[in-house]
């Protein structure tokens, strides 16, 4: 698959997958993070009678760069919720040509969140605010906002471009993932009934 | 101008468009017809202002002691105790799925997790004991509902902070009609089982109950954490939620030792995923509910309806078959973002207990989730047992028949729901 690319585009998958390992860890510690904050405040509180001034703060910090960092990744493996019962009815040129709207249409939206967003942040960081526990600046937590989606916009214009090729036999529903949509809870629930059973036939 | 908004709406979830893309487009599309001359970043600041809630925190940490519990085998220990009580009552197979979907629905809160998890162990057994396999499916996708309404429940959480009721008050709630739905289902397999004559297993003796309850203790620790903690007013439940994740981490990496703490990482990256996707609805529904209040459209929507002047059960009737519809087709988180704001000012002016409200609409979320033409539990019931959709969803009618009494009897007798709570809180 990887020679049967253009260079340029062979390029844009390397920085691609750049970009994605940098989300895989910026989603994995900061969910382990957020745990650990919050268990931490609680245990302070009951077992040293001290609550972490700054628990809700970080955590906020951490849920935004999570959702819009993680939105990027979400995409690149295709495991946005959607309903695809009309989709999956429809013959295999129309799929593609129904995701390739899907795509790019996305694409345009998630380019304009993104637009307004860089204003929005923009102007929170000309206004000097900071937060309120940590006195960070505040445009440094909404800066990930701008960055998701803008990364995420990428993604979905990848995906349209990767199904221009009408002829290919898979309908991509992104750069790199062929067609496979289930919802994200259902996939991780049934993956790891896969991996109990294959452990319990080796045992 | 509210036509067009719900026609976009429904044109981009029917054409398969990611579910963020009807809310945000329709409120952007909202936004652009109502308010042409203020600027967009408001949506975004409402966005971002839509994921910060505290409270919020609690659907992440859910996922992520889920994700760790069901990498271990608490689920086979949940369903040794339950069957060393009831296995040897008519129908004791059938009740213990009932009673092990509810149970494990208390551990984890994720109906998929429990078809997966009890149904996976118990329906070889169901059709070795005799029992047809429609309504061993049936009964699966519909008990492992019983996790949606059981504290911890994802849905409560996001319908809590987008109406601004109390969680806690919410998820004590759920528990009677969760118990309730657990008996009458009990009931019903017992009905099966005298009527197709399915043979009962051996009793088992005291020394192997005591034996099955000692293995079972450490996950019965999950619901302790829950309802203990946030009913005795020990924690939040953020707080709770944050506190089972610790308790499933020991469990499952010091005690169990089915997990490593270096896989930590990885299933943190598979709850982080979800999350994003969930609360990148979150923030879209933020955005649509702004526009929406702003522009008054719930008192358009409800007027076209000729509900301005309905009284509070005709409310409630309209929000359970509301949310009845829309859970058959559309994913329950979206129906909740959609729909709460939508219902919320008629709520209000009704005095309906927005408790009770919320247990309803988490019962109407969970049918949805076995009903056809659309439900995760269905989904994920042709995946694991490889069935064809026609057989999975021909069981399903008696159980949503007794689901759908239980929504009857909630609103003819709210105390069913509202007693706990009341006798906690108020």
């Amino acid at each position: 698959m990887q020679e049967s690319k253009p260079a340029s585009l062979s390029i844009l998958g390397k920085i691609d997958a750049v970009i994605g390992k940098i989300e895989v860890q910026i989603l994995s510690w900061g969910i382990i993070l957020m745990a650990v904050n919050t268990i931490a405040n609680v245990l302070g509180r009951y077992v040293f009678h001290q609550s972490i001034y700054f628990s809700e703060e970080l955590n906020e910090f951490l849920i935004v760069i999570v959702t819009f960092m993680g939105l990027g990744y979400a995409t690149r493996k295709g495991i946005h919720i959607r309903m695809s019962a009309i989709y999956d009815a429809l013959p295999l040129k129309a799929r593609k040509i129904l995701m390739i709207v899907i795509a790019l249409t996305t694409a345009i939206m998630m380019a304009v969140l993104a637009w307004y967003a860089y204003e929005y942040v923009a102007k929170v960081a000309r206004r000097g605010r900071v937060t309120p526990s940590l006195q960070v600046p505040l445009y440094l937590t909404y800066i990930w906002v701008v960055v998701g989606l803008a990364l995420t916009s990428l993604q979905y214009f990848l995906t349209a471009l990767r199904n221009l090729n009408l002829s290919e036999e898979e309908v991509y529903v992104s750069y790199v993932e062929v067609d496979s949509y289930e919802d994200p809870e259902t996939t991780a629930a049934l993956s790891r009934y896969a991996e109990q059973q294959s452990e319990e036939s080796k045992s | 101008m509210t036509e067009l908004m719900l026609i976009v709406m429904v044109v981009l979830l029917l054409a398969g468009f990611p579910m963020k893309m009807p809310l945000i487009s329709a409120a952007v599309l909202g936004f652009l017809v109502y308010f042409p001359d203020m600027n967009l970043q408001i949506l975004v600041q409402q966005m971002i202002g839509g994921v910060k809630p505290a409270a919020l925190i609690a659907v992440p940490m859910f996922i992520l002691a889920a994700d760790i519990i069901t990498r271990g085998h608490s689920a086979n220990r949940l369903i040794d105790v339950v069957m060393s009580f009831m296995g040897h009552i008519k129908g004791g197979l059938a009740i213990s799925v009932t009673s092990a979907c509810a149970l494990f629905g208390a551990v984890c809160g994720s109906t998929q997790a429990t078809v997966v998890a009890i149904g996976g162990a118990m329906r070889p057994r169901m059709l070795k004991s005799g029992y047809n396999d429609s309504f061993a499916i049936g009964l699966i996708v519909n008990a492992a509902d019983l996790a949606y309404l059981i504290p911890p429940s994802i849905g409560m959480i996001i319908y809590g902070v987008v109406s601004g009721t109390s969680i806690s008050q919410l998820f004590i709630a759920g528990i009677v009609p969760g118990l309730l739905i657990v008996v009458l289902f009990s009931a019903y397999c017992m009905w099966y089982a005298i009527r197709h004559d399915i043979p009962v297993l051996p009793k088992a003796d005291w020394g192997e109950r005591f034996k099955s309850v000692r293995r079972a203790v450490w996950p019965m620790g999950f619901p302790l954490i829950i309802v203990g903690g946030i009913y005795g007013g020990v924690f939040s439940p953020t707080e709770a939620a944050a506190i089972c994740v610790l308790y499933a981490v020991i469990l499952e990496a010091v005690v169990f030792r089915s997990i490593r703490l270096r896989d930590l990482p990885d299933i943190a990256l598979s709850t982080g995923a979800i999350t994003s996707v969930v609360f990148i609805l979150i923030a879209a529904g933020a955005a649509f509910s702004w526009t929406l209040s702003f522009a008054q459209v719930p008192q358009t929507i409800i007027s076209a309806l000729g509900l301005s002047e309905a009284g509070p059960l005709t409310v409630l009737l309209a929000i359970n078959i509301a949310f009845f519809v829309g859970c058959m087709f559309v994913d329950s988180i979206v129906v909740i973002l959609i729909l709460v704001p939508i219902f919320a000012p008629m709520i209000k002016a009704t005095g309906l207990d927005p408790v009770l409200v919320g247990v309803l609409i988490t019962l109407q979320v969970a049918i949805g989730a076995a009903t056809p033409p659309f439900g995760c539990n269905l989904f994920t019931a042709i995946a694991v047992f490889r069935r064809p959709f026609v057989d999975v969803v021909r069981g399903v009618p008696p159980f949503l028949i007794i689901l759908l009494v239980v929504t009857g009897l909630l609103v003819v007798f709210p105390q069913i729901a509202l007693f706990l709570p009341e006798l906690a809180y108020r």
